[in-house]
C-alpha cells in the first residue's frame, strides 16, 4: 500500500475541487485549507473553493520520478497562480509538452488520475492544470 | 401530453482527449491491407492520455453540460453514468464524479453498462425521472475508453471520448424532448466476458442482425408513437461505430446523408462507445437553430436501440458559448504513433507493484 486511503478521502474535497479558506481577519486565503489562517494565525475562516483557471509561474521537468509515477513521466511540476483568488499552488501540467510551456500560459484546472496503488488498489484522482482550450472561457469561477 | 413532453435538455457538453492515432499505423503494425480503414471511412481515433479514463473525461462532459445549465449542482438528484469501460469493476464511477463536480451527497448515482448504449437507456430513465418529479434535475453521462484487442479489426476504431447531458423541466430546457422508444432483443453481437480484458464480435453478426435491424426499429416504433415522417427532421444522427454505417442506416430509412453528415464524428475520433452517437447530438446541438427537429438514435449491442425526436428551443443560443464546443476539442489534437497509444492505452505489459 503506498499510500493512506484515509488521508486521500480526507483530501478529497481539496484534490477534486481545489477547497480552501479565506481568513475572514486578514482576507487571505488558505490552499491547502486550514482552519487556522497561516499568515496571521487567526480562527476565524471561511470555507471557499478556488477552481479556477491561472498562469503558469515557473516549472521543472522530473525525468526520475518516484515508484509509481513512472508511466506518467516525464513529471511537470509548476507553481501556478490563480487568476481569481491570487493563490500560488504546486501542481502537475498535463496534455502538454515541456518545450511548449511558457511563463504566464494560460492553464486551467482539470481532473485526472495521478497515480495508483498497483493493479489492484485505489486509483488517486486530482486536478492537474492543462493549456486552456480554444474557444472555452476557461474552467472554474472566481471567487 | 406524453411524459418526455415535460423534459428537454438544460445543458450538454462533451470531451475529446487530446490524442489521435492515424489508423494507417494500425494498418502498418499489424499488416492489414492499406484499404481496410478506408471501408471504415474513418482516419483517425482519440487516444485517452495516460492520466485519463472514461471517469475523468466523463468529468469534463458533465462539468461542460453544468456551465451550459447554469443551475446549482445540488439541485441534481441523480447522476447515471453509462460506460464499458469504468476503471473500477466495483466502486461508482458516478459518485466520484459527482463528488466532484459538488452534487453529493443528495443524490442517486450509480454506473450502468449495455455496451455502447447505456448511457442512452439512462437518458430515457432520467425523461422518467425529471417527468415524475422524482428529481428536478438529472446528469447523464457516456463516456468510454473503447478496448479492442490489439491487431483486431475492431482496434481501427475504439477510441475514448464522453458525452453528458442534463435532464430538466421543458421550459428551462434547450431543446424539449418530444417521443422516445427503445427496441432491445438478445442479440449476440458484441461482448466480453468478466475478466477478460479485450471484447470478441460475431463476425458478420454485427451489421444487419444487430445494427440496422434494431436502430430501423427504433426508429419506426418513434415514429409511429410520435406520428411524425423521416421528412420532419432537420437533422439524423445515428450510432457510429465507423464512417459508413450511418450514412447506409439512413439511406435504409430514407434520410438523405446532408442530415447526418452535420453529427457524424466518428471519421475523426473513431468509435467512442457510450459517447458514440451522443456526441454526434451534441456536436448538433452546438450548431442547430431554434425550431430544428433533431433524431437521434443511439445503438448497444447485446442488442438495443433507442430513437428520440427532440426540437430545439430558443434558450439554445443563449448556452451554446457558455463551454468548449465538440468542433473545438476536434481542434486541439496531437498525433501520435502507435508505440505510445500503446503506452497510454495500457497495452504493454508491466509489473505494476
Amino acid at each position: 500500500m503506498r499510500f493512506s486511503i484515509a488521508r486521500y478521502w480526507r483530501e478529497r474535497h481539496s484534490l477534486y475541487r481545489l477547497n480552501a479558506t479565506r481568513c475572514l481577519k486578514c482576507k487571505r486565503v488558505n490552499y491547502p485549507p486550514s482552519r487556522i489562517c497561516r499568515y496571521c494565525g487567526s480562527r476565524e475562516t471561511e470555507e471557499i473553493e478556488v477552481f479556477e483557471p491561472g498562469k503558469v509561474v515557473t516549472w521543472t521537468v522530473i525525468h526520475s520520478s518516484p515508484e509509481g509515477y513512472e508511466e506518467y513521466r516525464p513529471l511537470i511540476i509548476a507553481i501556478v497562480e490563480l487568476l481569481g483568488s491570487g493563490v500560488k499552488l504546486l501542481t502537475r501540467l498535463t496534455d502538454i509538452d515541456p518545450e511548449d510551456i511558457r511563463e504566464g500560459m494560460l492553464v486551467e484546472p482539470v481532473l485526472r488520475r495521478t497515480s495508483e496503488d498497483g493493479e489492484a488498489g485505489i486509483i488517486r484522482y486530482a486536478l492537474l492544470f492543462r493549456p486552456m482550450i480554444k474557444g472555452a472561457q476557461g474552467h472554474g469561477h472566481t471567487t | 401530453m406524453k411524459p418526455e413532453e415535460n423534459t428537454g435538455i438544460v445543458g450538454w457538453g462533451s470531451y475529446i482527449p487530446r490524442y489521435r492515432l492515424p489508423l494507417d499505423e494500425i494498418t502498418r503494425i499489424w499488416g492489414f491491407s492499406p484499404e481496410t480503414p478506408k471501408g471504415l471511412r474513418v482516419v483517425e481515433k482519440a487516444v485517452a492520455g495516460r492520466d485519463e479514463d472514461a471517469l475523468t473525461m466523463g468529468w469534463e462532459a458533465a462539468y461542460n453540460a453544468l456551465k451550459r445549465a447554469g443551475i446549482n449542482p445540488k439541485e441534481i438528484g441523480a447522476v447515471w453514468f453509462g460506460t464499458e469501460s469504468k476503471p473500477y469493476a466495483v466502486k461508482p464511477s458516478a459518485t466520484v464524479i459527482a463528488e466532484a463536480l459538488g452534487i453529493t451527497p443528495d443524490t442517486m448515482a450509480t454506473d450502468l453498462e449495455f455496451a455502447c448504449r447505456a448511457a442512452s437507456e439512462a437518458l430515457r430513465i432520467a425523461i422518467g425521472a425529471v417527468a415524475s418529479g422524482l428529481v428536478k434535475y438529472a446528469l447523464v453521462i457516456g463516456s468510454d475508453t473503447a478496448q479492442a484487442e490489439p491487431g483486431d479489426i475492431l482496434e481501427y476504431t475504439a477510441s475514448s471520448a464522453a458525452t453528458a447531458f442534463i435532464v430538466g423541466p421543458s421550459n428551462e430546457a434547450a431543446a424539449v424532448f418530444e417521443a422516445s422508444y427503445t427496441y432491445v432483443t438478445d442479440t449476440p453481437d458484441f461482448w466480453r466476458r468478466a475478466y477478460m480484458p479485450y471484447p470478441l464480435h460475431g463476425e458478420g453478426f454485427t451489421g444487419e442482425p444487430a445494427y440496422f435491424h434494431h436502430i430501423v426499429n427504433a426508429v419506426k416504433g418513434l415514429l409511429e408513437k410520435a406520428g411524425l415522417k423521416v421528412e420532419d427532421f432537420d437533422y439524423a444522427i445515428f450510432h457510429q461505430p465507423n464512417g459508413s454505417f450511418p450514412l447506409k442506416v439512413a439511406r435504409k430509412l430514407g434520410i438523405p446523408k446532408e442530415k447526418v453528415l452535420p453529427g457524424l464524428v466518428t471519421p475523426y475520433i473513431g468509435n467512442s462507445y457510450n459517447a458514440s452517437a451522443l456526441i454526434g447530438f451534441s456536436k448538433v446541438l452546438d450548431q442547430a437553430k431554434p425550431g430544428d427537429r433533431i433524431l437521434v438514435a443511439p445503438f448497444g449491442s447485446g442488442a438495443g436501440s433507442d430513437a428520440y425526436s427532440i426540437v430545439v428551443t430558443d434558450k439554445i443560443l443563449e448556452k451554446r458559448d457558455k463551454a468548449p464546443k465538440v468542433e473545438d476539442y476536434l481542434a486541439r489534437k496531437k498525433i501520435i504513433d502507435y508505440a505510445l497509444y500503446a503506452k497510454y492505452r495500457g497495452l504493454i505489459k508491466r509489473i505494476r507493484r
